[in-house]
């Protein structure tokens, strides 16, 4: 058994009965709310924004309010976009430890140690996993600088949408981008910056796959249910990691 | 010559009778936004002006803003402005050349000090002592200095005037600049555009001979009833915009039937201007009516920030001018996903190895099953 432990790839493999799963919520409901209003409508703005980049779909003599419609579709998805973005900003202050902010600035040693060790992972030159209850640190920063390109993409549409609004509202909340950068380059980087969300999603959904696959440990299910099965020893090791800070 | 004579008296040696006059003052009215009832205003304030004087300065220009001023017979703006204004010095038309002329400039700013208006066309060089662009032996900063802070009001007309322009565009070899940054004191008031509207000009010194002082401006210090507006909100295709059709290329059918340029680079989303309601050539058209996309002239350093012309966004710095971002995004996306497939890949071989591994630790030590 002790041989067998020796020379298995993750626990999970070779099921160790001391250390029994235990059922832990740590995903609550406004991280997974947030998440999923997060994707939905990444996905709902990539395409109609693409699409008013380059109308790909080129109308005839009757065709009805093709580019009218989806700058409309657009504009909706935007908006729940950056009311699912404020969600989560909100939780990093009130959430529990892995959703809290302090899960994602790597302020402490113990994080880019485990982002070193990540890498070396990923790039082969570490055969086993480390196991994380919540996020692991390489994935915690990765989101921090999603959340950043976000924030730009936000900030950004919105300054976009200023010009086309007049709204002396809307001007006074971002009236200044445009003053300092102008608006063909603020259209730019909002059009490639969506780019950055296709490699994310990619990377995210492999990466989410193939540590779920690791740690066997319902990572996956845990952003419908909120739950992952986590062996108690890491449980205990997680929260002493945490009280050490 | 016309000096002197009252304004009405001038129109009418000209021929031009009140009705002409009274469709020019309307005309004004509606190119400011303001409501008809002014009409009746501006038309009394016109007559009774005192010629105010004039100077039209030239520097680095191509007198692209002069030749659209004079070729305005729409709304009689060359009849009517002409004579609104004793125009005392502007190098594309006048009849005296050399020291008289330069006299006569000098007489202006010395007797006129703080009444005449400056119209300042072409972009003021700043490079090794202003030396690429001079007149009469001085260079363009001496006298845009001397001119402007002594005026009025400084008009400066056209894209060079306001920004620097073409002249100033990337990557400047002379150091040109607009007037208001080359000559910080004036009270300037632009007009950009390449050229600007005669109507707009014509509008704005309406407006200071009726109010006595300058229209709204915006942050660029440009009036806001001339650029407070998208064009994109004013076009006449923007229904097949709305609705989806596009040119897909010059000559196409969409072209012929007159559909949006959008895909064509057409800028006017990002620009603001009257263009589409206060239109060129005695109104009778604009650029996108004649089937060409807007180039957005009227926009902050548009040969820099609206370029390139026939495409919808800039250029991303360092991949040339062949590459767009569409294309650069795509690729990078679809490198991303063929090395996920590869990683994907050797982890599940590093997996089967591990296992193997597990399974079978090694050939001296007996096996862990059984």
């Amino acid at each position: 058994m002790s041989e067998l432990r020796q020379y298995s790839w993750s626990e999970a493999h070779s099921p160790d009965s001391t250390f029994a799963p235990v059922r832990v919520y740590v995903w609550e409901l406004p991280v997974r709310v947030s998440h999923w209003f997060i994707f939905l409508p990444v996905v709902v703005l990539s395409f109609t924004g693409y699409y008013m980049h380059n109308p790909f779909i080129v109308g005839k003599g009757s065709t009805t309010f093709m580019m009218g419609t989806v700058r409309f579709i657009h504009l909706v998805a935007g908006f729940v976009f950056i009311a699912a973005f404020l969600l989560r900003l909100y939780w990093f202050f009130v959430g529990n430890n892995w959703s809290n902010w302090r899960a994602f600035v790597p302020l402490h040693r113990r994080q880019w140690r485990g982002m070193g060790g990540m890498v070396a992972y990923y790039s082969f030159l570490r055969k086993d996993l480390l196991h994380h209850v919540g996020h692991n640190a390489l994935a915690a920063v990765t989101y921090l600088v999603m959340f950043v390109l976000m924030f730009i993409e936000i900030l950004t549409g919105l300054a976009l949408y200023s010009q086309v609004r007049s709204s002396t509202v809307l001007n006074a909340i971002i009236g200044w981008l445009p003053r300092l950068i102008d608006i063909q380059n603020l259209r730019l980087i909002h059009f490639c910056i969506m780019f950055s969300f296709f490699i994310f999603v990619i990377h995210h959904v492999y990466s989410a796959v193939l540590v779920s696959w690791e740690e066997r440990n319902g990572l996956i299910e845990s952003i419908f249910t909120g739950y992952k099965f986590v062996p108690s020893d890491e449980l205990e090791e997680d929260a002493t990691s945490r009280s050490r800070r | 010559m016309l000096q002197g004579q009252s304004f009405t008296g001038a129109l009418q040696s000209r021929g031009v009778d009140r009705r002409r006059f009274i469709k020019f003052c309307s005309a004004m009215v509606a190119t400011l936004a303001l409501p008809p009832r002014y009409v009746a205003q501006v038309a009394s304030a016109l007559e009774k002006a005192k010629k105010p004087v004039l100077v039209w300065l030239q520097f680095q220009d191509c007198a692209g803003n002069s030749e659209s001023m004079l070729r305005s017979s729409h709304p009689t703006v060359a009849e009517a402005v002409l004579d609104l204004l004793s125009w005392e010095y502007h190098e594309l038309v006048m009849a005296g050349a050399g020291h008289q002329a330069e006299a006569a400039l000098e007489r202006v700013v010395r007797e006129e000090k703080g009444k005449f208006i400056a119209v300042v066309e072409g972009a003021i060089p700043l490079a090794d002592g202003g030396v690429y662009c001079t007149v009469a032996g001085k260079t363009a900063l001496e006298i845009a200095r001397h001119v402007c802070s002594n005026a009025a009001a400084t008009i400066a007309a056209g894209a060079c005037a306001w920004d620097g322009g073409l002249v100033r565009a990337n990557p400047n070899p002379t150091g040109a600049v607009g007037i208001e940054e080359a000559v910080p004191q004036a009270k300037v008031i632009n007009l950009g555009g390449c050229p600007q509207n005669p109507a707009n000009t014509a509008a704005v010194l309406v407006h200071y001979l009726t109010f006595g002082e300058l229209p709204a401006v915006d942050q660029y210090n440009r009036p806001l009833f001339a650029y407070g507006r998208i064009i994109h909100d004013q076009c006449e295709r923007r229904a097949h915009y709305d609705a989806g059709r596009f040119t897909q290329e010059w000559g196409d059918e969409g072209h012929r039937k007159g559909w949006c340029l959008y895909k064509m680079g057409c800028k006017g989303p990002q620009a603001t201007f009257n263009c589409p309601s206060a239109r060129w050539n005695d109104g009778t058209s604009w650029p996108v009516k004649a089937g060409h996309g807007c180039l957005g002239c009227a926009s902050h350093r548009f040969w820099d920030t609206r370029s390139p012309f026939y495409e919808r966004l800039p250029d991303v710095p360092g991949f040339g001018v062949d590459v767009t971002a569409g294309q650069i995004g795509l690729g990078v996306t679809a490198a991303v996903a063929a090395g996920t497939v590869v990683h994907g890949i050797a982890s599940a071989v590093r997996d089967r190895m591990r296992t193997r591994a597990a399974i079978q630790p090694s050939p001296a030590k007996p096996k862990a099953k059984e």
